[in-house]
């Protein structure tokens, strides 16, 4: 709850700031919000929007920065894989997922920061050791593998200029693998290796429908939940099973 | 497609497809209609392949195998396999071991290292149930085949411990089963076992299934059955409480699984019953070694990641 107040925060901050800035950037959202119904498989969000004339267009979708604990794997006795050391990693988003009008290589050491691999330098493993850096690419490897990080680059594409701004778009997809909460939305204007302009946008991802019920009830009303998934567990199998019966009686 | 394929599993945060995952319930269904066994060790790696989170995939997996084991069990009973009063006497023995394995757990993982010790029981205990279960039944088919057909349980060793059931007081008539024994030894049996399933993390069903068949002496008919019967129960308790201390029972994605599993337990009962016992038993073996050749080529193959979350077994 903290986190999402403190994220809340930052994207207010961070919305205060960009019109500071000399040239803006603004984009819209549609939809404004997921809604995670019984059939939710992803979804895409159009972004559209302006930015500076002449630069290039960073978008990324973030999740809440939240704390994750993992075993190491290691070599026991020098040949059996095993999970050896728990770690705590925190300053882990739950979803990141990156895309760009140009390679990111190619936006400079600023670009590189807003990449996946510059997620690392907000990780931090508990106990610290020598190895943090490889563990933390681990982790990175791990979220890739989900499907929850992606970095793409092209996506955005550039259209008109029109009294200095440049507009852009992008169809952002979602991951299916997505829990409630609030996300946000970055669009980054890079311009001389520099950030030009800068606007964030909150996205809240609601349960609706079936999904939204059987979430209050599992963790609202477990001893509820748990009994009922039991007896109707139960029930199917009879069902089934009487089923089978009346086919051989016949 | 007009017809929806994909649904949102709102406790495992992910959408599955639910052609893909009433086929794995089916497959798993079948087995464990075959063979007594929960199938938890198949189905549980799978549903992590489909993007289940570990902890989420394995409780789930306890409530579908509710449904399976009601199904296979009815289907049992029908037929005249299970054997009510050794299956609560394994029962009430299981849940004593069951806890007393709890708290040998948490001492372990307190000392550290208690993964490596579970790996390895694991492998050493597959290898040795798979290893003699294939080499005995080989044996017996080849007798079989030899002589006239000969009670294909009985061996040499068995006396000694014979003698010793003999000796238990209260000896009892388990009819189902064609045995007579003190209540003691199941009793004993069925704890053991659970101590045993509590430390390695799972339903217990490929170590119950040899128990029975090699020290309470039942026909297999009846101990795929009998171990159905005691699944169920088992499995009820798993689900409760891991959706009270965990919050990690998908039902969702049980009722999709189990609608599968328990169609699948149907026909495996079937397919079982046209089976000989030695042929049950060897596909049984096997299907235990290929487990521990794949437990043993996890821990020798270097893994794609190495982090592990936390719970997954």
């Amino acid at each position: 709850m903290k986190r999402t107040i403190l994220l809340l925060l930052l994207v207010l901050a961070l919305s205060l700031v960009g019109p500071v800035l000399a040239q803006s950037a603004d984009f819209t959202l549609s939809p404004s919000e997921i809604n995670i119904g019984t059939l939710y498989n992803g979804a895409t969000l159009a972004v559209q929007g302006s930015v500076p004339e002449g630069s290039q267009v960073v978008v990324r979708f973030i999740g809440s920065p939240e704390e994750m604990v993992m075993k190491q794997k290691g070599k026991a006795l020098g040949l059996l894989w095993m999970n050896m050391n728990t770690l705590h990693f925190s300053g882990v988003p739950t979803v990141c997922l990156v895309d760009s009008s140009a390679p990111l290589d190619g936006l400079g050491a600023l670009g590189a920061s807003l990449s996946l691999d510059g997620l690392a330098q907000g990780i931090h493993v508990a106990p610290s050791s020598p190895a943090d850096q490889d563990l933390v690419a681990e982790m990175l490897k791990l979220k890739r593998s989900e499907g929850l990080y992606r970095q793409s680059s092209g996506g955005v594409t550039l259209g008109q200029v029109q009294d200095g701004q440049q507009a852009f778009q992008l169809a952002l997809a979602v991951p299916s693998r997505l829990s409630a909460g609030t996300y946000s939305v970055e669009v980054l204007a890079m311009k001389d290796g520099q950030v030009a302009a800068r606007a964030v946008k909150p996205v809240e991802a609601h349960l609706t429908g079936i999904p939204s019920f059987l979430a209050d009830l599992a963790f609202n009303h477990a001893i509820w939940y748990g009994v009922l998934s039991a007896i109707l567990a139960i029930l199917g199998g009879l069902a089934i099973g009487l089923v089978f019966q009346s086919k051989e009686a016949h | 497609m007009s017809i929806p394929m994909e649904l949102y599993l709102p406790i495992a945060g992910n959408s599955v497809n639910i052609a893909a995952v009433f086929g794995l319930g089916g497959a798993v269904g079948l087995l464990s209609g075959i063979f007594g066994v929960g199938g938890g060790f198949l189905m549980t790696p799978l549903l992590i392949m489909m993007g289940i989170p570990p902890t989420i995939a394995a409780a789930t997996d306890a409530n579908q195998i509710v449904g399976a084991s009601t199904s296979g069990t009815l289907a049992h009973l029908r037929l005249g396999n299970v054997d009510v009063k050794m299956g609560f006497l394994l029962l009430i023995g299981g849940v004593l071991g069951g806890t007393v394995g709890v708290e040998i757990i948490k001492i372990l993982r307190q000392m550290g290292n208690a993964d490596f010790l579970i790996n390895i029981t694991y492998v050493l205990m597959l290898g040795l149930v798979g290893g003699y279960m294939f080499v005995e039944s080989l044996q017996s088919m080849r007798k079989a085949k030899a002589s006239q057909p000969q009670d294909p349980a009985r061996h040499s060793k068995a006396s000694a411990f014979a003698r010793f059931s003999a000796s238990l007081p209260w000896q009892m008539d388990f009819t189902r089963s064609g045995v007579r024994m003190s209540p003691l030894l199941p009793l004993f049996l069925g704890t053991m076992v659970g101590v045993l399933s509590a430390i390695m993390g799972v339903g217990g069903g490929f170590i119950m299934v040899p128990v029975m068949v090699y020290l309470l002496r039942m026909p297999m008919h009846v101990v795929v059955g009998t171990s159905l019967f005691q699944i169920l129960f088992t499995c009820v308790n798993v689900t409760v409480m891991q959706s009270i201390s965990n919050h990690t029972v998908d039902f969702i994605l049980a009722l999709i699984l189990l609608v599968g599993s328990s169609l699948g337990a149907q026909i495996g009962a079937k397919i079982g019953k046209k089976m000989h016992g030695d042929q049950l038993k060897i596909l049984l073996a096997s299907l235990v070694l290929v487990m521990m050749f794949k437990i043993l080529y996890q821990l020798l193959a270097t893994p794609d990641i190495l982090l592990a979350q936390v719970g997954g077994h």
